[in-house]
């Protein structure tokens, strides 16, 4: 039982739980001052998103940084595209520009997903690798554009190595899909985690308003 | 003139000038804190110096907080010198924070706000912090500028390392600090992402042959490896000011840079003496405490110094030096009269450090120092004049003609500063003991003559110093 560390974690955090829509949503706080925040598909049962806000020191509240999920994008992200209000979004410091690769994750019931958008480069030049002393996996590009060491948190909570035999790739539409296939131990400690939150009380003060809502 | 207009239009990307000190680079002591005669830009003021280098030492190592050193002396004896030699000595590390006396009066905040913003400027904490950081080579840098010359500016870097290439949309501020810096493509530059502040690592080693020449603290750089984005465990020094700033709710760490921080709660700055001192023992901070320099000490006020003798008893308080050039004189805001304009409960808590007259040898030394910071070189004779004149005004008067006697010189398009330049420029300009003296003689032809101020009670401490050093110094 390998997970078990994480687990541990798990269980003396402070946990809060609601259900929205079709998803349960549920907040972590650490002992030692990190959070964390998730939501599962009730109709799976897979995560769908996962956050962390870590703490900083120095420049006041931290930010959520996602592991897992979508990002939230702006569609009038468009700062060189000039007159569209460029007054408004002037006060970052400095962003990627909107046609830069953007990796997301995603955690399907069989495998793990990474998608890289914004990749316009036919599929031999890619380079995916597992490198278990990095305990992560690498992507290259033989034509230099696009590298990036990809860390597998879920498989470190199981203490495993990502091996190259899990890894399949796919090149459609300029996106790079990454597709590893979840060993058994993975798969058996989210179903630990599953029921570790199904102690967890709900909530449901939604349900009862959702109720509401539809006997009228 | 097409010279200063090309200097102006470059203005943006500051080109370095010489200031009035900027030949000082350091105390002059050696070992054992003995001061040689010349040695660091520093000439005589043997005594004073040496006690500079005490102090130095007491800064370095940082135990004892809130003590107060006063630099007294006649004007243009070296005070300020003495105190940029200091902030030379304690390098770069330590904050240093330099302001004149009548910095404090502000119309957009009190005179305490003022000043216990300095005092908090003037000490550093250095702290461990995982942070974002991008490194990488700049391919291309595109920077619009509106016609107008004034408004938004649009930037797009294209950053590479060895491996991958990314572009990036500016920000405004960041903009500043790229122009600030001068990054141009062939640049191994870092950002730090939380912050904005970009820094120049050097030029990248495949760019070594785009230039025939290059300066020699040019730095040849390897192409970063890997990601454009790492994560990596840097040490800040920040003030205990800055933190303050960002912690204050209503600006954020943006107010920084424009520097429009306005009064900040007590509430805050507690908070943030706990949180500092909880990092401390945490091992995560580092207190580094540094120097607050105050110039023309005696501008302060009654309320000033009252509060001064508060804030320096606080344990968080940098080490402070004056300065001042007057004698017994008012102190502002009362109608005592007390040694050095500083009430005596004030004085009681500063050790004192005198600077003394310069000998003539000495301000030969001085000019000739400034000869070369200025590039300018003088013929002995001419050198030999200028001391004189130097003894017989002051030494600020003879240092301004040797910038005026250089240009002269180039006019005739001599490469050497002679005799026949200096004389020239002493008759052009005047001092201020020939200028008060045409005044005293001409004073009927001037205009307002016939109305007789009936209060002088600030002439008379006027002419008081005047008689113990000579002129007011052109400072401000």
């Amino acid at each position: 039982m390998s997970y078990e560390s994480w687990l541990n974690y798990l269980r003396c955090a402070e946990k809060h739980s609601m259900i929205s829509g079709r998803c349960r949503k549920i907040h972590y706080k650490f002992p030692d001052g990190q959070q964390m925040a998730e939501e599962y598909s009730m109709d799976t049962g897979i995560v769908q998103r996962r956050a962390w806000r870590k703490c900083k020191q120095l420049m006041g509240e931290p930010e959520w940084e996602i592991e897992l999920g979508e990002t939230s994008r702006q569609i009038n992200q468009c700062l060189g595209g000039g007159d569209a209000d460029s007054s408004i979004n002037n006060d970052f410091t400095l962003v990627e520009s909107n046609t830069a690769p953007a990796l997301t994750k995603r955690i399907t019931k069989k495998n793990i997903e990474w998608r890289i958008r914004n990749l316009p480069y036919p599929v031999d030049v890619y380079q995916v690798t597992a490198e278990p002393d990095k305990r992560a996996i690498v992507v290259r590009t033989t034509n230099k554009k696009y590298y990036k060491v990809i860390t597998v948190p879920e498989l470190d909570r199981c203490n495993l190595l990502p091996s190259q035999s899990n890894i399949s790739i796919h090149h459609q539409y300029n996106t790079l899909i990454i597709t590893y296939s979840k060993p058994l131990l993975l798969n058996e400690m989210e179903a630990q985690v599953l029921l570790l939150l199904k102690d967890v009380e709900t909530e449901t003060d939604m349900e009862v308003l959702l109720q509401g809502l539809l006997a009228k | 003139m097409a010279d200063g207009d090309k200097i102006e239009v470059r203005d943006v990307t500051r080109i370095e000038r010489i200031g009035a000190h900027s030949h000082i680079r350091g105390l002059g002591l050696d070992d054992v804190l003995e001061a040689r005669a010349v040695s660091q830009g520093m000439v005589g003021q043997k005594d004073a110096r040496r006690a500079a280098g005490v102090v130095v030492q007491m800064v370095r190592e940082g135990k004892i907080a809130g003590r107060c050193i006063l630099l007294a002396g006649e004007p243009s004896t070296g005070k300020t010198a003495i105190a940029v030699g200091m902030a030379q000595a304690l390098g770069t590390e330590t904050p240093f924070t330099s302001m004149s006396g009548s910095e404090i009066y502000s119309l957009e905040m009190s005179k305490t706000e003022a000043l216990s913003q300095a005092l908090r400027k003037s000490i550093g904490v250095r702290i461990k912090e995982e942070t974002e950081i991008i490194e990488g080579e700049v391919v291309e840098i595109q920077i619009d500028r509106p016609a107008t010359g004034t408004g938004q500016k649009i930037g797009k870097v294209t950053l590479k390392t060895t491996e991958m290439e990314t572009n990036y949309d500016l920000g405004n501020k960041i903009i500043e600090c790229f122009m600030k810096e001068k990054i141009q493509a062939g640049d191994v530059i870092t950002i730090d992402k939380a912050s904005g502040k970009v820094t120049k690592l050097g030029r990248s080693f495949t760019r070594a042959r785009d230039y025939d020449a290059t300066g020699a603290q040019t730095r040849f750089v390897q192409c970063p490896e890997g990601e454009l984005q790492k994560r990596k465990e840097v040490v800040h020094t920040v003030t205990l000011h800055e933190i303050d700033v960002i912690n204050s709710r209503t600006h954020g760490f943006l107010a920084l840079f424009s520097g429009d921080t306005g009064e900040i709660k007590q509430e805050i700055r507690d908070q943030i003496n706990n949180k500092v001192l909880e990092w401390r023992e945490e091992g995560k901070a580092e207190i580094n405490p540094g120097v607050l320099f105050i110039d023309e000490v005696h501008m302060l006020d009654i309320e000033c110094f009252s509060y001064l003798n508060r804030a320096l008893e606080s344990d968080m308080a940098p080490v402070v030096v004056m300065a001042t050039n007057r004698g017994i004189t008012r102190i502002r805001g009362t109608n005592y009269r007390s040694p050095h304009g500083i009430p005596i409960d004030l004085l009681d808590r500063m050790i004192i450090i005198r600077t003394v007259p310069y000998t003539e040898k000495e301000i030969k030394e001085i000019l000739k120092i400034r000869c070369e910071e200025e590039d300018c070189l003088m013929h002995p004779d001419a050198l030999t004049i200028l001391t004189r004149i130097a003894t017989d005004t002051s030494l600020r008067y003879a240092i301004q003609l040797i910038t005026t006697a250089n240009l002269v010189c180039r006019r005739r398009k001599a490469t050497e500063v002679t005799t026949e330049d200096v004389k020239k420029v002493y008759s052009l300009f005047l001092d201020e003991n020939r200028s008060s003296q045409i005044l005293k003689e001409y004073q009927d032809e001037y205009m307002f003559n016939e109305i007789q101020e009936p209060n002088d009670c600030e002439v008379v401490t006027k002419r008081e110093e005047a008689g113990g050093g000579d002129e007011q110094p052109m400072e401000h």
